[in-house]
C-alpha cells in the first residue's frame, strides 16, 4: 500500500479524537499501520486533558462527539499551534464558521485520505486559525487542487 | 381571510373616562391582540364572549354566537370527523365545569364554512366572590402546522429506519460480493452475525423512535438466536431491572454482548450441551442518573484456560467501551467459567441538538 511507504508519518504523535467504539478501532488501526503513535480519547473532557498534556505532533477531531462537539479540543490545540483536521460524515457545511479554516476529512475513514491529509498539515506552512469568519481568513493551508502538486517535506 | 366588525368584540361599554373604563380599554386591548382564541362560557354552556382570534378561529362572529343562544358546542363542534353527531355530554370540553384551572386537551372543531381543524384547549373555571363556578374559560388554539409536523416527523423516523435497516444490508451485500472466494468461510459468517446484533440493536432503537432503548429488549436482542427469536432460557438466565438506554450505549453494550456469547459458543459454556450463562444486572443511583453493573457469569462449561490471544472482542469491551462511557470493563477467565463485570454510567439521554429539536416539536 502506498500510505505504508510514507515514512513521513513513522512515529508521529497522533490524538484521534472519535466518539463511537467501533469507529475509533478503525481509526486507530489506520494510523498505527501508518506507523503512528496514537492516543485515542472517546469523551471531551478526556480528549481537552490530553490535548492540554501532550504535546502531540498532529490531531484527527471527530466534530460530533453525541451529546456534545469537538470544538473545546480545537481550541486548545489551535492555543498549542498543534495542526490538526476534523472527521465528518456531514461534510464542511455543518462545521461552525469559526473553524472554517480547519481541513475536513470525510468520514468513512480511509487510510489513503487520512494520510495524505495528515502528511499535507506537516508540510503547511501555517497554522488554520480560529476566527469570527474563518473562511475569510487569509490561510495557505486550503485543501483542494494544490494537495495533488508535489509538496516539499518538511526535513525534521 | 373573513373580517368582522370589531365593535361587537368588546366588553360591553362602561362610561367614558372611568376607572373602570379604563380597565375595559386595556383588557380589550390584551384580548383582541391576543393571537391564541378566548371563549367566555355562562353557566349553561353558552359563550357569552369570544376575541377576535376566536372568531378567525371559528369563522363565526360573536353578535352569530350571540344571536344562536346555544351551547357553543353546538355551533363549533357539533360533528365528529367521521361525520357522525357529537352532543354535547359528549364533549370534554362543554360537558361540565372544570374541576381545575388549565385542563388541558386536544379536539376537532368545525369551521363555519364546514371544514374540520385540530385544535389544543386550555380550561379554567371563573368562580364568583363565594368560589362557586359560574363559568369557564376556554382558550383554543390551531394545531394543524403541530399535527402536520408530528406526521413529518412520523414520516422521517420511518424512513431513517428503512434508510438505517438498508445500509447494513447493503454493506453485508457488498462484503457478501466482495470476499466470496478470498476468504474463509468462518470469518464471513462471524462477519454476518456481527452485522445482525447491530441490525438487531437498530431494531430495539427503531420500536422507540431513536430516543432510547430499553435495556432489557437490548440484552434480550443481543442474546437470542435471530431477530425473530426468544433468548433461550434454558440456557440464558436474565435478571436486572428495566431501564432506559442512550442510543450509542444500546449500540456499544449489545455489540459487546455479542461477542462475549460468540465466544462462549465456541469455548466457553455455550459449547457444551449442559453449559448455562447468567447475566445479572443492577442499577445504582449516582450523581446525575444512574450506573448499570452487569455481571456475564458461564457456569458448567469445559474448563476455561486463559486465551493467549486478545481479539477483537476483549479490546471492544475492556478497552473502548470504558474510554467511550467513562465506566470500567473487566473479563476474567477462572477455569470454572469466564466472567465479565461492566460498570457503566448511565447519565442524560440526549444528544447534540435535542433541545432544538424537541423544543419545537413537542410543547
Amino acid at each position: 500500500m502506498t500510505a505504508s511507504r510514507m515514512t513521513d508519518l513513522e512515529g508521529r504523535r497522533v490524538l484521534l479524537v472519535e466518539d463511537e467504539s467501533l469507529i475509533a478501532m478503525l481509526g486507530e488501526d489506520m494510523l498505527l499501520d501508518l506507523g503512528c503513535e496514537v492516543a485515542v480519547a472517546m469523551r471531551l473532557e478526556k480528549a481537552v486533558a490530553m490535548a492540554r498534556a501532550t504535546a502531540f505532533d498532529l490531531a484527527i477531531l471527530d466534530v460530533n462527539l453525541g451529546e456534545t462537539v469537538s470544538y473545546p479540543v480545537a481550541d486548545v490545540l489551535f492555543a498549542r499551534c498543534i495542526p490538526f483536521i476534523f472527521a465528518t460524515g456531514y461534510g464542511a457545511a455543518g462545521i461552525d464558521p469559526a473553524y472554517g479554516s480547519v481541513p475536513v476529512m470525510q468520514k468513512p475513514y480511509q487510510v489513503d485520505q487520512m494520510a495524505r491529509m495528515l502528511r499535507h498539515l506537516l508540510v503547511c506552512e501555517a497554522l488554520p486559525a480560529k476566527g469570527e469568519s474563518g473562511r475569510a481568513l487569509p490561510h495557505t493551508c486550503t485543501f483542494g487542487a494544490k494537495i495533488t502538486e508535489p509538496h516539499p517535506i518538511r526535513a525534521d | 381571510m373573513q373580517t368582522f366588525d370589531t365593535s361587537t368584540t368588546t366588553l360591553p361599554t362602561l362610561r367614558r373616562g372611568s376607572q373602570l373604563h379604563e380597565t375595559e380599554r386595556r383588557l380589550n386591548a390584551v384580548l383582541n391582540n391576543a393571537s391564541v382564541a378566548i371563549f367566555l362560557m355562562d353557566d349553561r354552556q353558552h359563550c357569552v364572549y369570544m376575541n377576535r382570534a376566536a372568531e378567525l378561529l371559528t369563522g363565526f362572529s360573536l353578535t352569530e354566537v350571540l344571536a344562536r343562544d346555544c351551547p357553543l358546542h353546538d355551533i363549533v363542534h357539533h360533528t365528529y370527523p367521521d361525520g357522525r353527531p357529537f352532543p354535547l355530554e359528549e364533549c370534554a370540553i362543554d360537558r361540565a365545569f372544570p374541576e381545575n384551572n388549565q385542563e388541558r386537551g386536544e379536539e376537532v372543531f368545525v369551521h363555519k364554512d364546514g371544514r374540520f381543524y385540530p385544535v389544543g384547549f386550555t380550561a379554567s373555571p371563573i368562580r364568583d366572590d363565594d368560589a362557586k363556578i359560574i363559568g369557564t374559560i376556554i382558550e383554543v388554539r390551531d394545531i394543524t402546522e403541530e399535527k402536520a409536523a408530528a406526521e413529518r416527523q412520523r414520516l422521517l423516523t420511518n424512513e431513517l429506519n428503512h434508510r438505517v435497516k438498508n445500509t447494513l444490508a447493503t454493506v453485508q451485500s457488498i462484503a457478501a460480493q466482495t470476499f466470496r472466494g478470498r476468504t474463509d468461510d468462518a470469518a464471513r459468517q462471524m462477519f454476518d452475525a456481527r452485522m445482525v446484533a447491530l441490525s438487531n440493536t437498530h431494531n430495539v432503537l427503531t420500536s422507540q423512535n431513536w430516543e432510547a432503548a430499553s435495556l432489557r429488549s437490548v440484552v434480550e436482542s443481543a442474546l437470542a438466536p435471530h431477530a425473530l427469536a426468544e433468548v433461550d432460557t434454558a440456557r440464558f438466565d436474565l435478571v436486572g431491572p428495566d431501564t432506559r438506554l442512550h442510543p450509542k450505549v444500546a449500540v456499544t453494550l449489545a455489540m459487546a454482548l455479542h461477542e462475549l456469547m460468540t465466544n462462549a459458543a465456541k469455548y466457553g459454556a455455550l459449547s457444551v450441551p449442559e453449559g448455562r450463562v447468567g447475566v445479572h444486572w443492577t442499577l445504582e443511583r449516582i450523581a446525575g442518573g444512574e450506573r448499570l453493573d452487569l455481571a456475564w457469569t458461564e457456569t458448567a462449561g469445559p474448563t476455561v484456560v486463559e486465551p493467549t490471544r486478545r481479539g477483537f472482542g476483549s479490546r471492544l469491551i475492556e478497552r473502548q467501551l470504558p474510554m467511550e462511557f467513562d465506566g470500567s470493563a473487566v473479563i476474567a477467565y477462572p477455569p470454572g467459567g469466564v466472567t465479565c463485570h461492566i460498570r457503566i454510567p448511565l447519565t442524560a439521554l440526549g444528544w447534540h441538538g435535542q433541545d432544538l429539536v424537541t423544543g419545537r416539536a413537542t410543547r
